[in-house]
This record gives structure tokens, C-alpha cells and sequence, in this order.
């Protein structure tokens, strides 16, 4: 409906972040992970995302299309070479006697996990201020 | 006239500012949905000028004009409507995105207040009216 697209829009703000911070949790998870599927190390994976737009209902806000949210866009792959580690009696080392492990920058996930927390936490705030105006307009005419 | 009791300026405003609060919760939610989004640009309405501007012209006889672009026309309070603007002209971070967490969170929680207040109001103008029509009684 209408009226709660407010609130559809940040619930589509908490699925991202919550995505986002499944794939840092991923990360963390993977961060001496040598053998994947696909061959080599565990590559690090982060999400893109995108404003989602719809359709603006006739005569509500900008012509045209209205802001509905955010999605992710896609999960990008971390391409940069992965880190050698010597390691001659580890399984998976090469000729030289190096390990391949994944690049991965425990820091850098964890400033990114907290600002996907917080991201999460004001998508929340907006969420409660939504739903507390709604309430409000119900009590239109009880006097 | 029974239509004038709907339709005076203080219900017609409340009804727009209500309107115009609920479109601002939405761009505020849709602008902190978007906090981590690359290159996004926050969105922002504008009623109250426009609400001033018409408000200016109440009880005051207008100038007859015959094209709506003709100097001296006063915007009619019944055509004010919120606008939706995008804010292309600032970048917060290095990825383009301009949402300022802060700036968003305090005209939230501002437009609640906002929002409340006008509901309140609605709620006395009716009853006044339902004061009326009971004589009085209660």
C-alpha cells in the first residue's frame, strides 16, 4: 500500500545491510581458507548496491519515478593477488613452498561490519519513526 | 455553507502539511536506505515556502489575470503541493554518496514532531465541530 512505503523502503535498507553483513561474516569466516570450488584461496566478496526506483504513482512527488529503497546490485569478487605465506608442509603449497591465502584485511572488515551495523541501526530509527507517524494518523478523529 | 467547514485554510494546510510530512518520512527513509550507495544523491522535499507563499494571499482579493504565468497571481491554496528535489550539488564522501547520517536523523525526528503536532491539531478542529454539533453539550 501506499502509505507504508515508507516503511517497505527501509526494510529494503535493512535487507541490504543485513546481506552486506552476511558476506563480512562470510569473509571473516573464510580469512585462512586455502581450497575453494573454484580452485586457489577464498577470494574476498563485498556488495554493490544500487537505489532502487519505481514507478511514481499520478501526481505524487517527482514525475516520473520516486525513490523505493536500495538493492544489491551485485557481489563483486576480490581480484587482488592473493597472499603468500611460506609454508612448505601445508597441503596446498606450490613448488617454492609458499600457501596461497586470501587477501583479506580483518581491519577493513571490521570498519566495515560496524558501519553496516550502524547503516542498519538508522535504517531501524527511520523504520520506528515511520510506523510511530502512522499510528499517529490513526488517531485522527478518535477525540 | 457545510463545505466550508472542510475546507476552510487551517484544514486544508493541516491536510497538506500532512501530506507533505509523510512524503519527508518517506525521502528521509528512502535517503538513509541509500546511506552506503555509491554516487547517490539525497533527496529533499519543500512545502513550507510554498505553503507561505499561497498562506500570504489568504482574504486578500486577487488580480484578474488570464494566463497562469501573468504577474500578480496568487498560487491558490488548494493547487500548493510538496516538491521533491534532488540535491546534486554536494559530495560527503569520496564515493559520491552525499546522505549525511545526522542531518537525516535530526530532520526525522523533527518531521515526527511535525507530523504529531499537525495530527493533534486535525483532532481539535474536529472537535471543535463535534462540540458544535452536540450544542454544546460536551
Amino acid at each position: 500500500m501506499q502509505i507504508f512505503r515508507a516503511m517497505q523502503i527501509s526494510a529494503s535498507g535493512l535487507t541490504a545491510e543485513r546481506f552486506r553483513l552476511d558476506l563480512i561474516a562470510n569473509n571473516i569466516a573464510n580469512v585462512h581458507t586455502t581450497r575453494t570450488e573454484q580452485g586457489g584461496p577464498y577470494r574476498r566478496r563485498s556488495a554493490v548496491f544500487a537505489e532502487s526506483l519505481q514507478e511514481a504513482r499520478r501526481g505524487v512527488g517527482l514525475p516520473g519515478q520516486v525513490g523505493g529503497g536500495v538493492r544489491v546490485a551485485a557481489v563483486s569478487v576480490d581480484r587482488t593477488e592473493p597472499r603468500l605465506v611460506f609454508e612448505p608442509e601445508h597441503p596446498d603449497a606450490d613448488a617454492d613452498g609458499y600457501a596461497a591465502y586470501p587477501n583479506i584485511n580483518i581491519v577493513q572488515e571490521m570498519v566495515d561490519m560496524i558501519t553496516a551495523t550502524r547503516a542498519y541501526e538508522a535504517n531501524v530509527t527511520a523504520l520506528n519513526a515511520s510506523k510511530s507517524m502512522f499510528l499517529k494518523a490513526l488517531e485522527i478523529g478518535r477525540g | 455553507m457545510i463545505t466550508g467547514l472542510w475546507s476552510d485554510e487551517a484544514f486544508l494546510s493541516l491536510h497538506k502539511g500532512l501530506d507533505a510530512a509523510a512524503e519527508r518520512q518517506r525521502v528521509a527513509a528512502h535517503n538513509l536506505a541509500n546511506v552506503n550507495t555509491p554516487d547517490f544523491k539525497r533527496s529533499e522535499v519543500s512545502f513550507e515556502e510554498r505553503l507561505q507563499g499561497s498562506l500570504a494571499g489568504v482574504g486578500r482579493l486577487p488580480l484578474a489575470v488570464t494566463h497562469p504565468r501573468h504577474i500578480g497571481r496568487q498560487a491558490v491554496l488548494a493547487e500548493v503541493r510538496h516538491q521533491v528535489r534532488r540535491d546534486y550539488s554536494s559530495s560527503m564522501r569520496s564515493d559520491g554518496n552525499n546522505v549525511d547520517i545526522d542531518r537525516e536523523m535530526a530532520a526525522m525526528a523533527a518531521n515526527q514532531l511535525k507530523y504529531n503536532a499537525m495530527t493533534q491539531l486535525v483532532n481539535e478542529k474536529y472537535g471543535l465541530l463535534r462540540y458544535v454539533i452536540h450544542e454544546g453539550r460536551r
